[in-house]
């Protein structure tokens, strides 16, 4: 039992890192991203391959992690956000599509599509993470951790600016920011720390394939961020602990057969983006239809 | 060889791939509204014609009619019942585009309880190759696309040029104020772009089934190539999109001359790229900076 | 009205800017010095806002330069000449509505674009100070779209109040205040002009044109037609035909 709950930690203290990363550029900065599992992936694979061949400090690898969502994400950003919003959402798409061929595909580092196995357990400060309970201390550690730092972000003066972002561009450039910056580096923050999540994940399976990193995990984690509620610090949270249950609490209804599982949840959180944008835009944390500004 | 039947390939591709981003290019175009559902119309039209013709057996005209009825109601009542009710009190970007997308979530999954999540076609002995030259399989049902394409696309032309509806339409998507002076109200044009856009699918959903098949996830393919064609042909241009579906149609299979299938879906996504970083306007269109 | 007649801050060179077949600014010369209140008037359509927006770069000049402090900034980034200290408020106002008044002012002040940034007592002290010279000191915890209409106009002057730019370009700032507000209004620009800020306004009420400005610029259809003092620019009939309607 215990080690059912543990797991189950873990794994949502990773969703969450994944849906606070995501509310960063969505609901902050209102920049629509369908990549973000691939941000999760690619701190996974990097993680593992330096894990494997180089060293097990966690420090290590995770900054590797970080370095490269971050550096990645720039190259998409950059471009992308010179034009509309729009052009990321396809971009994104882009990414997400060739991102999972690369994984799939590329043998010699992911190891294509039977993924990367014997990763070693990661080492801190001389302390190895062998037990589970070690990785639900981790996970929750590092969740609350990135929780603060995106609090922090979002109070303070970068906030600020994401949100005058949202509210009138042209504004918030007639003023001296820099808005391509200012979005450039929000992604580049939103990947890099999703990044924290792809680590943790790929050394407590001590496993990694591309079946963690495709589309239905980037729409999962959107459909995390905008059922919670947008633009606030708990929405994502809360929203990566329903859509977590609700599998589970599928399974307590009789009538649905068990193939069709997955199916149904997938259903259940296309309606309900439907019926909150149509009735309550902000999500179940965020506030009820706003004025227009 | 090889490249002749690529070609040709890339033809019958390409002018389903046109179909399919006109008609989301109409509807972005003109009501502004990313609609992400469009793949779900795609899906409800292909998998109605397999429904009445190979399952129920209906024939083949009652099987069309069926799909374009379903994509014709659905187009419409999206945009009445979800839409409408957003933009009143919001309608947003953001607003608009998740709930499309959920949409298209709703459906891919109802199809899959329905008709399972495999792989579905419609045979009929028009999609039999015939080897026309030594190692260049050519099946009458190429022609028919490129037929059909070629008539829904002069049909488009007609309409949009030398009636009030479609005049009122291009309009609409440059400067809504002028619409009145048609008697017609924006609203009603929306629905007219919804209509449109969506029937414009249903062509291209049935031949794809006669080709290369159905399944129920496929709309977020078909959305793929609806948002690559759109903004590599251009924001707002028709024939831009139009163009750049066949452009995408025949790089996919071109590209099969020198690379892997699994990576012929991310060739798309390159000339994608490409053009936003070196042609963001797209081939049509004007660069648009925000 | 202090009136020290300063260098040439500001000079806009013909410039011209056509959209497709209208000519929306046709070949306009301005200089704007500092310590001088200048007032843009004309009919609706002139091409005044369209003006504004070639200086701070939001709209690029289909020809023409535009010279600060002798520097072209033609084709720079709105934000960098932002932080050259020209700043400029909208018609639309444009404001961070879903901000507090605080925030909207503190947002302006953060120079910069840092993920962070931290914060300061000089800073802080700066923020009430502008809320204080714009009467919203009460107002600051309120969320700018739930203020009342002389409100917001308020604090679109303490955002670019707080933005310490040199050359402030005012797009209808007084349209549609009451009595009162606009007393206040106008104490609040005579404190700003003496305070060294050069000003340019686009108006329409002639309360503005007269007690305060300088200079008055008159445009009709992107042209430039007439440069004076008020008195000059408001008793040529030919100019008052067109501005109220009749044209020649």
């Amino acid at each position: 039992m215990a080690s059912y709950l543990m797991n189950i930690l873990v794994l949502f203290s990773i969703n969450a890192i994944l849906a606070m990363t995501l509310n960063f550029i969505m609901g902050y900065a209102g920049i629509f991203s369908l990549a973000h599992a691939i941000f999760f992936g690619v701190g996974a694979y990097t993680a593992s391959y330096v894990a494997i061949h180089y060293t097990d400090s966690l420090l290590i690898c995770m900054t590797a992690a970080i370095g490269l969502s971050a550096v990645l994400s720039m190259a998409l950003a950059l471009p992308a956000l010179r034009v509309r919003g729009e052009y990321f959402v396809a971009a994104s798409l882009g990414l997400q599509v060739i991102g999972v061929t690369i994984f799939s595909e590329w043998h010699s580092v992911t190891g294509g599509l039977s993924g990367m196995v014997g990763i070693p357990p990661p080492t801190l400060f001389g302390f190895t993470f062998t037990d589970q309970a070690h990785f639900a201390l981790l996970s929750v550690t590092a969740m609350l951790a990135i929780l603060g730092v995106v609090a922090l972000l979002v109070r303070g003066s970068f906030g600020r600016s994401l949100m005058a972002i949202r509210d009138s561009e042209s504004a918030t450039q007639a003023y001296g920011k820099n808005v391509q910056a200012v979005k450039t580096l929000s992604v580049a923050v939103s990947a890099g720390l999703a990044s924290v999540g792809g680590t943790i994940y790929a050394f407590y399976m001590s496993f990694v394939n591309v079946e963690g990193f495709m589309l239905d995990a980037s729409i999962l984690l959107m459909a995390m961020v905008i059922i919670g509620g947008t633009g606030t610090l708990l929405g994502p949270i809360v929203g990566a602990a329903l859509l977590m249950a609700l599998p589970a609490a599928l399974t307590y209804l009789p009538f649905l057969p068990s193939e069709e599982l997955g199916t149904v949840q997938q259903m259940i959180y296309g309606a309900a983006m439907v019926l909150l944008m149509m009735f309550r835009p902000g999500g179940l944390v965020g506030k009820r239809k706003g004025k227009t500004v | 060889m090889l490249y002749a039947q690529l070609f040709v390939n890339g033809l019958q591709t390409g002018a389903l791939y046109a179909l399919i981003a006109a008609g989301f290019s109409l509807i972005f175009g003109m009501t502004r509204v990313f609609h992400a559902a469009h793949g779900a119309t795609f899906t409800l039209a292909g998998f109605m014609f397999y429904e009445i013709h190979t399952v129920l057996q209906w024939g083949w005209l009652a099987a069309t009619l069926g799909a374009l009825v379903v994509a014709a109601i659905f187009g419409v009542l999206v945009d009445r019942w979800i839409y409408n009710v957003i933009r009143r009190h919001e309608g947003s970007f953001f607003t608009l585009f998740v709930a499309s997308f959920g949409l298209a979530i709703v459906v891919q999954n109802v199809v899959a309880i329905v008709f399972g999540r495999g792989l579905v076609t419609v045979s009929t002995p028009l999609s039999r190759s015939v080897e026309w030259l030594p190692g260049l399989y050519v099946a009458p049902i190429t022609g028919i696309v490129l037929v059909c394409a070629l008539l829904c696309f002069l049909a488009l032309q007609w309409l949009l040029t030398r009636t009030d509806v479609g005049i009122a339409l291009r309009a609409l998507g440059e400067n809504a104020d002028l619409i009145q002076v048609y008697g017609l109200t924006p609203r009603r044009l929306s629905q007219y772009a919804f209509l449109i856009g969506s029937v414009l699918v249903v062509p291209a959903a049935i031949l794809t089934a006669s080709t290369s098949g159905l399944n129920s996830a496929m709309g977020h393919h078909i959305m793929l190539i609806s948002i690559a064609a759109t903004i590599v042909g251009g924001v707002g241009s028709l024939r831009g999109a139009a163009v750049a579906g066949m452009l995408l149609g025949m790089a996919e299979n071109l590209s099969l001359a020198w690379i892997d299938p699994q990576w012929s879906e991310a060739v798309t996504f390159v000339v994608l790229f490409l053009f936003i970083l070196f042609r963001p306007g797209g081939v049509y269109g004007k660069a648009v900076v925000s | 009205m202090t009136a020290q007649v300063g260098k040439t801050l500001l000079e806009i060179r013909q410039l011209n800017k056509r959209f497709g077949g209208l000519q929306a600014i046709d070949d306009v010369t301005l200089n704007l010095k500092s310590g001088i209140i200048t007032t843009l008037v004309g009919p609706n359509g002139a091409g005044k806002t369209t003006l504004f927006n070639m200086i701070t770069g939001h709209i690029a000049p289909t020809s023409g330069d535009v010279l600060w402090l002798g520097k072209s900034i033609r084709g720079d980034a709105p934000w960098k000449i932002a932080r050259m200290g020209i700043a400029r408020t909208f018609q639309d106002l444009r404001l961070f509505g879903h901000m507090t008044v605080e925030e909207n002012v503190r947002t302006v002040i953060e120079r910069g674009t840092w993920l962070w940034q931290a914060g300061s007592a000089a800073r802080d002290a700066r923020v009430q100070a502008v809320l204080k010279q714009t009467g919203l000191t009460e107002k600051r915890h309120e969320r700018a779209v739930d203020l009342a209409y002389a409100e917001r106009k308020f604090l679109s002057m303490a955002r670019i109040l707080a933005s310490d730019a040199t050359l402030w370009l005012l797009d209808e700032p007084a349209s549609g205040l009451d009595p009162r507000s606009f007393e206040r209004f106008v104490a609040l620009l005579r404190e700003v002009a003496a305070s060294g800020v050069t000003i340019c306004i686009i108006e329409h009420n002639l309360d503005i044109v007269t007690q305060l400005s300088d200079r008055v610029v008159f445009l009709d259809q992107g042209k430039l037609l007439a440069e004076g003092t008020a008195q000059e620019v408001l008793s040529n009939p030919h100019l008052a035909s067109i501005y109220f309607g009749e044209r020649a």
